[in-house]
């Protein structure tokens, strides 16, 4: 043993001995090169690392990513009980590295650079995330959803634990003020992460475009509560659900159709469980007549106001109320780069670079209309316009309706037939309100995720004649149709 | 704290290379050296570094006596109990939950779970501090009589948290009296700038492909994407540790360390022996020479001490029944390459012996990735294609060709890599060329290597959170 141990190889590289001087080489005058050019090379080494963390340290850092559609991180207040548990230097370190000054062209940078990591073809098609093949095997569907629905269902959870967490009676009027602008934004990330079921980016006809794959679901949860409403408000308010698909629906290659279920057939299903509580307002075939039009934006996991003008024009025809002809809109251009949701969330710098039209169509009677805006207490905030432009318009174009997701607007129209509409809604919906502008008399938007009230009183409170849930395929087959439920009880 | 992280980079490194080129004395350096390692793993773990302190005394101290009762029963007895407390601090903290899970299934008891974190680097620090008293012990190195060089080579940032696992006679001598020449900090710096892009314009790019296709349930994967999903990991696996390495290795050659290397193109190996001299060498050498000759009942017992040294292999990966298969999966190749023999195995075709050694590596990788007993079943299944036949699963799909085609420049960059190009177009231009070409190559290394470190920097500011793989070890 001992010698063996004796035998064992010490792994000293100072014991090394030199390696032997190469025949004909000047050994001596290389060793000065060496050392030389190494000078040289530190002398262009150095200043790049200490000018860029010298840089890091004294340019404004950012505070908001437009890219990613979130507030970034905040330095921590020091406490003992934070410092002992890891968490105040975990989030120093998260400070510095999330507000990098321009943090938003430096991840497009990452994003061109990685870019260059595959072969891009004239059709090309980009999968993220993992998503699920859908086939035609009943079986596999059938464990597909419901585990999907279990995910969902999750989400949901988590989602409600930390919105109850939140205060009605905490939050004053200039908080909410405050909130208009970041919260927003991380909400609708956080909505559209709940929906990702995988992503294809596909190129076609010179542009690219991003599509969510729809995981498919029972809707038993959203029938139930659309049964429930039905119940309670009785026949005097009449109720709708309008379920937008997402663009897979229409503009998924052929190949990939077996990793996405079919959306049409899904919202059919789910029309069948509350037959004669609600009507069914068919928007998916109302839009697979438009699918040559935009009316989907291609950057965004949301439809093109366009696309919402023809889902409205189908609930108008549904409700029998009037409804103006896109002719007699003004059309507004926001931006004429917008990069959306599903451009940051995929990080294809081919999608983030094709950037894309964002334009709204203001309604005639918008002057003579007014819109108010409610807290999560429903305190009225005052009057604002209904279309606004928020923050980074190439990024957040989206937000013109409203300002974003807000918990309650009230908007009374210069119509006059005594009927009253409360849309029930997650962020598709907010595209929706300004086309009815010339339908009712009383629009009452309230966002499904956010509201912290008895919907069924407020809908009696206001003296709603009809009720419409709009909302996209995932919201109704996912997490936040539980949410539909508690808006009942809560 | 993560190498690879904009903090880590230029604040935390920043301030510490000032402050120790600031430094004229080795020991003002020193103590600087000290200082920012502590820091670095307070950083990460505010409680646990009274744990690195109090080994580095323990392992310190029982050093100093092993050598006063040198030749004695007492030094034996005192090197097996300064090892026995180290391995109770790695048992306690990295294994006591297995240990107690697995009793409470064997013998369907209800014992509490103890849920304790495991430090940083408890894995790399105690074999260090192992190896430094068995070499004490046999007389290899003598005692390090200052408590603060003794602390330094255990606590030493670079090295720290995910190896190489150092032994102290390689750095014994610099500890004391080393010079950082600008060829040192030149070469350094940029060896630590390619263990960066490895990890994170490879490794970070590759885990993406690897989470889509193992990151949920693998039932329904084709047979094509199971074998395409654990080839990427095996790549990346590769890259992020010896990524790792280079940067602890560049950094340490930048404050005048000279490590020795850790990976040695593995890839290019031909046998499963060889490939454990190319991987991880530090942690392969450590059991090769501290228990492969240990005796076993009065002497040392080959195959017994073999599979030893396996399991223990597998062990020390983590408190986890996949990794112990792992081990022991490696130990049953050895040991049949071992009854074959070397000679033997030379005559063999080299294709061949290509294909079966990747054959084995990459199967192993697989082993290594589902902690998930279950999930790792379907792994074999899905990889045999047996879930064709059971399970209906697909030979191929659109998502591992789409996947391919999405990442072809990027896979065929690492796999191009993992070989030794880099050497040899290092050989031709710093060590055959004149010096015409070698100011060429130093010049246009130089430039590649700021563009590198320019690219790194942009991506790491997409990186909130990406661990290096090691560092759960």
């Amino acid at each position: 043993m001992e010698e063996q141990r004796k035998k064992a190889p010490v792994n000293n590289s100072a014991a090394k001995k030199k390696a032997p001087r190469k025949k004909g080489f000047n050994y001596m005058k290389k060793k000065y090169v060496i050392h030389g050019f190494s000078v040289i090379s530190l002398m262009l080494m150095v200043p790049v690392f200490f000018i860029t963390a010298v840089l890091l340290v004294v340019v404004p850092r950012s505070d908001i990513s437009y890219i990613e559609k979130r507030k970034l991180a905040e330095f921590p207040e020091f406490s003992f009980d934070k410092y002992f548990s890891g968490e105040y230097t975990a989030k120093v370190t998260e400070f510095y590295d999330d507000t990098v000054p321009d943090r938003d062209n430096f991840k497009t940078m990452g994003y061109n650079f990685k870019s260059i990591f595959g072969i891009h073809t004239e059709e090309e098609v980009k999968i993220i995330g993992k998503p699920v093949s859908v086939v035609n095997d009943k079986k596999k569907d059938d464990k597909k959803n419901s585990e999907s629905s279990k995910k969902s269902d999750a989400k949901a959870d988590n989602k409600t634990t930390s919105k109850s967490e939140t205060k009605p009676e905490d939050t004053s009027s200039a908080e909410t003020s405050e909130e208009t602008g970041n919260n927003k934004i991380d909400k609708e990330h956080d909505e559209y992460i709940e929906a990702s079921n995988g992503l294809i980016v596909v190129k076609h006809e010179g542009h690219y475009r991003g599509l969510e794959l729809f995981g498919g679901g029972s809707g038993e949860t959203y029938a139930q509560a659309l049964k429930n409403f039905h119940d309670d408000l009785g026949d005097g308010v009449k109720i709708y659900s309008l379920s937008a698909s997402t663009a897979s629906q229409y503009y998924l290659p052929p190949a990939y159709e077996q990793y996405s279920v079919d959306q049409k057939e899904t919202m059919d299903e789910i029309s069948q469980l509350y037959s004669g509580a609600a009507t069914y307002v068919d928007v998916i075939s109302a839009l697979q007549n438009h699918v040559n039009e935009d009316i989907y934006l291609r950057t965004d996991h949301h439809w093109s106001p366009l696309g919402a003008y023809y889902a409205a024009q189908e609930f108008a025809k549904a409700a029998g109320v009037p409804f103006k002809d896109i002719s007699t809109y003004k059309k507004v251009k926001v931006t004429d780069n917008f990069s959306g949701t599903l451009a940051a969330w995929s990080e294809d710098a081919n999608l983030s670079n094709d950037t894309e039209e964002f334009s709204y169509y203001e309604p005639a009677n918008n002057e003579k209309c007014t819109t108010n805006y409610y807290t999560t207490s429903l305190e009225d905030c005052g009057t604002g316009n209904f279309f606004n432009q928020v923050g980074d318009v190439e990024h957040s174009a989206y937000l013109t309706f409203m300002g974003g997701d807000e918990v309650v607007v009230k908007v009374n129209t210069d119509v006059k037939n005594g009927r009253k509409l409360l849309i029930v809604k997650d962020s598709y919906g907010n595209a929706l309100p300004g086309y009815l502008f010339g339908s009712f008399e009383q629009i009452c938007v309230v966002d499904m995720r956010y509201f912290q009230r008895n919907l069924v009183q407020y809908a009696k409170d206001e003296g709603i004649t009809d009720m419409l849930f709009a909302m996209t395929t995932f919201s109704a087959v996912g997490g936040n149709a539980e949410n539909l439920e508690n808006l009942r009880t809560q | 704290m993560v190498f690879s992280s904009l903090f880590f980079v230029y604040f935390f490194l920043a301030i510490t290379l000032a402050a120790y080129f600031i430094c004229k004395t080795t020991k003002s350096k020193n103590i600087v050296l000290v200082i920012a390692s502590l820091v670095f793993y307070a950083w990460g773990e505010p409680i646990w570094v009274g744990l690195l302190i109090f080994s580095a005394f323990l392992n310190w101290k029982s050093a100093l006596l092993i050598q006063k009762f040198k030749n004695t029963k007492a030094a034996t007895v005192t090197a097996g109990l300064a090892i026995t407390i180290d391995l109770a601090f790695l048992i306690v903290f990295k294994y006591s939950g297995f240990i107690v899970e697995n009793i409470n299934a064997l013998l369907h008891t209800s014992i509490p779970v103890p849920q304790i974190t495991m430090p940083i680097g408890i894995s790399f620090f105690t074999f260090q501090a192992i190896s430094y008293i068995l070499d004490v012990l046999w007389e290899t190195v003598p005692a390090q009589k200052k408590y603060g060089r003794f602390l330094l080579y255990l606590s030493l940032f670079p090295q720290l948290i995910a190896g190489p696992i150092v032994r102290y006679s390689v750095i014994e001598k610099e500890i004391t009296d080393r010079r950082s020449t600008p060829v040192d900090i030149s070469e350094g710096a940029m060896r630590a700038i390619i263990g960066i892009s490895k990890k994170v314009i490879i490794a970070n790019n590759l885990y993406v492909i690897v989470e889509q296709f193992f990151g949920t349930d693998i039932s329904n994967l084709s047979f094509l994407g199971t074998w395409y999903g654990v080839i990427v990991y095996s790549l990346y696996v590769y890259f992020d540790f010896s990524g790792y390495s280079d940067i602890a290795i560049g950094l340490g050659r930048m404050f005048g360390f000279h490590f020795n290397e850790n990976f040695k193109y593995p890839f290019i190996c031909k046998t499963i022996s060889e490939f454990w001299q190319r991987w991880h060498i530090s942690l392969s050498s450590f059991f090769r020479d501290y228990l492969f000759y240990a005796p076993i009942f009065g002497r040392p017992r080959k195959y017994f001490n073999l599979f030893l040294v396996w399991f223990c292999t597998g062990m020390w990966h983590g408190a986890s029944w996949n990794f112990i298969f792992w081990g022991l999966y490696f130990g049953i190749f050895i040991f049949i390459e071992t009854l074959i023999g070397k000679k033997r195995m030379k005559k063999w075709n080299k294709v061949l012996t290509h294909i079966y050694s990747k054959f084995i590596i990459v199967i192993g990788f697989g082993i290594f990735y589902f902690t998930d007993l279950s999930q790792l079943g379907k792994f074999f299944t899905n990889i045999s294609g047996v879930s064709m036949i059971t399970n209906g699963n697909a030979f191929g799909d659109l998502m591992t060709w789409n996947s391919l085609l999405n990442n072809i420049f990027l896979i065929a960059f690492a796999i191009i890599v993992s070989m030794p190009v880099l050497d040899k177009i290092k050989y031709f231009f710093f060590k055959w060329g004149n010096n015409t070409v070698y100011a060429v190559g130093k010049i246009g290394a130089t430039l590649i290597c700021c563009s590198l470190l320019i690219i790194c920097s942009i991506l790491m500011v997409d990186n909130t959170n990406n661990p290096f793989l090691y560092f759960r070890f």
